[in-house]
Order: C-alpha cells, then structure tokens, then sequence
C-alpha cells in the first residue's frame, strides 16, 4: 500500500531523512515513534507529499509519488490526514466542515453529504455538535470532528500526526479510542504518536526513528519487551519514567 | 475676526450636489460618488493584485510586484495626470475628467489594497492550507473556500480605513477640474471673494464628520471581528 525504497530528504543542509525503506501494507496498523526531531512527522508528511523527497522511491497506492503524471490531488483524496493541531476550518460549522471536499471534489449532492457526514459524526460521538462552530468544542472533540472530516474522502489510507499531543490527558482517550475502532474496521493506518498504550493495543508493528533513520521495526510486544537498538531503549526508558 | 456663515447656507445645495439634477453632479455627491466607484473597482483590482503577487510562478510574481511597488512609489497626483493624459491617448477619443480621476484612484488604491489582501492571506495559518489539500482540495478550490473567507475577516477594517483615504484622495480631482467638493468650494469662493475662511472651515469639516464616522466604524469592525474570533 505504501512502499518507500531508500527515500532521502534534506532540508537545506538536515538529513531529515536517511536510507528509509519501509513497507505498509493494506490494514496493517504501523505507529512510528522516535524523539522529537527523528523525523517521524516528516516521514508521515511525505505520504500524501505536503513534503516532497528529495531522493529515492515512493509509491502509495499504486501511484508514484516523484512522477510528474501522479495527479496529486486524486492521491490526496485518497489518503486521509490528521493534524496535530486539529486545523479544522474555523468560519465553517461542524457539518460543513466535513462536507466541504466530499461536495466540491466527489460533487456528492448536499444532502447525500450531510447523511454521510452525519454518520461519521454518530460514529465519533458528536452528532449533537453539527451545527457547532469549531472554537466552541474541547480539543478532544474538535480532533474526532477533524477524523470524521478525513473519512468522509472515504480514504484507502489514514495518516496521523501525533493526533493526541496538543491535547490535555483526559482528552486523550476518546480521541485513542476513535482511532482503534478505525482500526479494527481495516483501515490501512500510519501513526506517529508517543501513545505506547495505543502502540501496544492497536498497532501490527512500530517503526522506531531516531536523526532520520528507522533503527528498528518490530511487533509491539517484540518492541516493548525487547528493544535492540540502545537509542531504543533509552526512548522507551525515557518515555516510562520521564523524571529519570 | 468676524465669521458669516450665511454663505454656507446660499450655497448649500451646491456644497452638497452641484447643480444636479438640472446638471452634472458635483460637490459631496460628487466626492463620494468617485470614493464609492473607486472602492469597489480597487476591491477587485487589490484582490486581483494581491492573489497574483503571491503567484507560485514568478512570471506573473514579479510583474505584478514591479506594478504594485511603482504605482506605489509615485504620488497620487502624478497618477492621476498620468490617466488624464494617458487614458485619451489609448483609447483614441476624450474621456471625461470623472472617469480619469477614477481609473487614477482605482489603480493607486489596487495597488494599496493588494497588500491588505496579501498580508490578510498571509495572516491565516499554514496548517489550514495543509488541511484543505490533504482533502484533496485544489489550490484554487483552498483559496476560494479556506482562505479567503478567513482572510477577509483580516481584511475588512484595513478596507473600510483605505476608503476613508480614498475620500479624501478625491480633491485631488481639483487639479483635473472635475467639481467635486474641493473644487466646488473654491469656485463658491471665487464667486463670492470675501468669505474664504467660513468656506474652507465648513470644507474640512465635512471632510472630517465623513471621515471621522468611517474610521470609528472601523474601529468597531475590528472590536467586532475581533471578539467573533475569539468565542
């Protein structure tokens, strides 16, 4: 579903990303976590190419991302994101903000678009918010309304940028708990996150980065009980006990 | 130092509308009239302006950016004198004077207008642009939905602020002899010859009430949008 063959990316002079070959395949779950600055964020990003690669191969879904005849706004519409911070369109209620690209891009009639909308909304627990304005939901809801806003494309793949971390803890949850029932409906997921529970729970593998390499890539248990990589180690170590 | 305003009031239908309707407009009317046309040309010329300066093709990029930094490097006088020479010459017939003084104000302020538009696009953040093409949006589709809408509320107070100077930009027509307020008032004082302080004071003061109740509107639009954003 995803495939990157040795994928290079520098800004100006960062090697962001290092030799990354890594295999996705359809509804397998991957979360990818690492330390702030590995590279993560940005290896996500260059899934639905709002970063380019510099070097290298990458295909999603069939399609090859460096050639120049990929129609990226049909990948795009294929492969759902979400956002650290949400960026759910402030000036469009709740309702609208889901029907906008299944309207204008699928030319889905209105009504249609709503029903679906609807749906996805009762899916999130958030029906009753439909005519809410996005400053007016707690983080944690405007998060599931920004998940419910990506499948409404019906992507073949959903990508997550540490969903959770722009939100308080008691936030986290619902948000977690959204994503696993996802998961369980076949979705092909990458996951960038710091959520070991969820890592443990939901994923089929974790990728673990560090300066823009991917040192390791196991089963979560595998991964969690038996690191390899010092670096590894240390993030897991850090990560359990941040005071030590 | 004694002040008459009785010529004020013998003359104030002239101040207010010229001769019309047994003439041409003139005198307020004929300011705002001008102010008005002017600003709603120099809305879509500045959006024009602002959407190609920020053009991801430097082909179009860079013209516009040497039109807008030359227009705005000239005084508006020069602009003007420019339209009321150049305007007959393109179009091979006279224009009228009123009609020159527009396209002078309309291409000053498009070329003032371009950087409200680009700095209230540049004001919306990056992350929205991200989410609307993950969705598949395209770029114009992202402008015209996402951008815009949210940009325009950063707009909106520096517009109403570029038509107050647009209102007093106007007698500037004066020097072309289009009989706007300015120039109505030194022809009432030309004609009368004894009361040019009563007729001036009463000149900016109109300028002022008028320019005064914009301002304060767009104090309040921007209290107000301001507030909007924040619930």
């Amino acid at each position: 579903m995803i495939q990157f063959q040795n994928v290079h990316k520098w800004f100006k002079t960062l090697h962001v990303l290092n030799d990354v070959n890594l295999h996705v395949k359809q509804g397998e779950v991957v979360v990818v976590c690492g330390p702030s600055g590995s590279g993560k964020s940005t290896l996500i990003r260059t899934i639905n190419k709002l970063e380019p690669i510099n070097e290298g191969h990458l295909t999603v879904d069939g399609m090859d991302l460096l050639s120049k005849k990929t129609d990226l706004n049909r990948l795009r519409a294929e492969v759902g994101f979400v956002f650290q911070q949400f960026n759910l369109y402030p000036h469009l209620s709740v309702l609208s903000n889901i029907t906008l690209a299944p309207t204008k891009i699928r030319k889905t009639p209105k009504k249609e678009a709503e029903e679906q909308a609807m749906q996805l909304l009762e899916r999130v627990g958030l029906a009753m918010k439909r005519d809410a304005y996005p400053t007016q939901l707690s983080g944690g809801q405007q998060q599931r309304v920004a998940i419910a806003r990506a499948l409404a494309m019906k992507p073949r793949i959903m990508l997550f940028d540490e969903p959770t971390s722009a939100l308080d803890p008691e936030m986290i949850g619902e948000v977690l708990q959204v994503m696993q029932d996802l998961a369980k409906t076949g979705m092909t997921m990458v996951v960038v996150t710091h959520e070991m529970g969820f890592a443990r729970e939901v994923a089929d593998r974790v990728v673990f980065m560090d300066h823009g390499v991917i040192l390791e890539e196991a089963q979560p248990e595998e991964f969690f009980l038996n690191p390899q990589h010092d670096r590894a180690k240390q993030f897991l170590k850090q990560l359990l006990s941040p005071m030590h | 130092m004694d002040l008459d305003f009785q010529v004020i009031l013998d003359n104030f239908t002239y101040f207010m509308i010229g001769r019309y309707p047994n003439g041409p407009l003139g005198g307020l009317g004929l300011t705002m009239y001008l102010a008005v046309v002017s600003c709603i040309l120099s809305f879509f010329g500045g959006l024009i302006l602002g959407l190609l300066s920020l053009s991801r093709y430097a082909v179009i990029r860079y013209p516009v950016n040497l039109f807008i930094n030359t227009i705005r490097g000239l005084p508006l006088l020069m602009v003007i004198f420019w339209m009321y020479f150049l305007l007959p010459a393109l179009m091979g017939k006279t224009v009228p004077e009123s009609q020159t003084v527009i396209m002078g104000l309309t291409v000053f302020t498009s070329a003032y207008m371009s950087q409200i538009v680009r700095a209230g696009i540049m004001g919306v953040p990056k992350g929205q642009t991200e989410a609307a093409i993950s969705t598949g949006l395209k770029g114009w589709q992202t402008m015209l939905y996402i951008i815009l809408p949210q940009g325009m509320r950063n707009m909106i107070p520096s517009f109403v602020n570029q038509f107050v100077s647009l209102i007093k930009d106007t007698s500037l027509a004066f020097i072309v002899g289009v009989s706007e307020l300015t120039h109505v008032g030194t022809q009432v004082n030309n004609r009368t010859m004894s009361y040019p302080t009563e007729i001036f004071i009463f000149i900016a003061a109109v300028y002022f009430v008028l320019c005064f109740a914009f301002t304060s509107f767009s104090r309040w639009l921007e209290q107000r949008l301001a507030w909007r954003k924040s619930i």
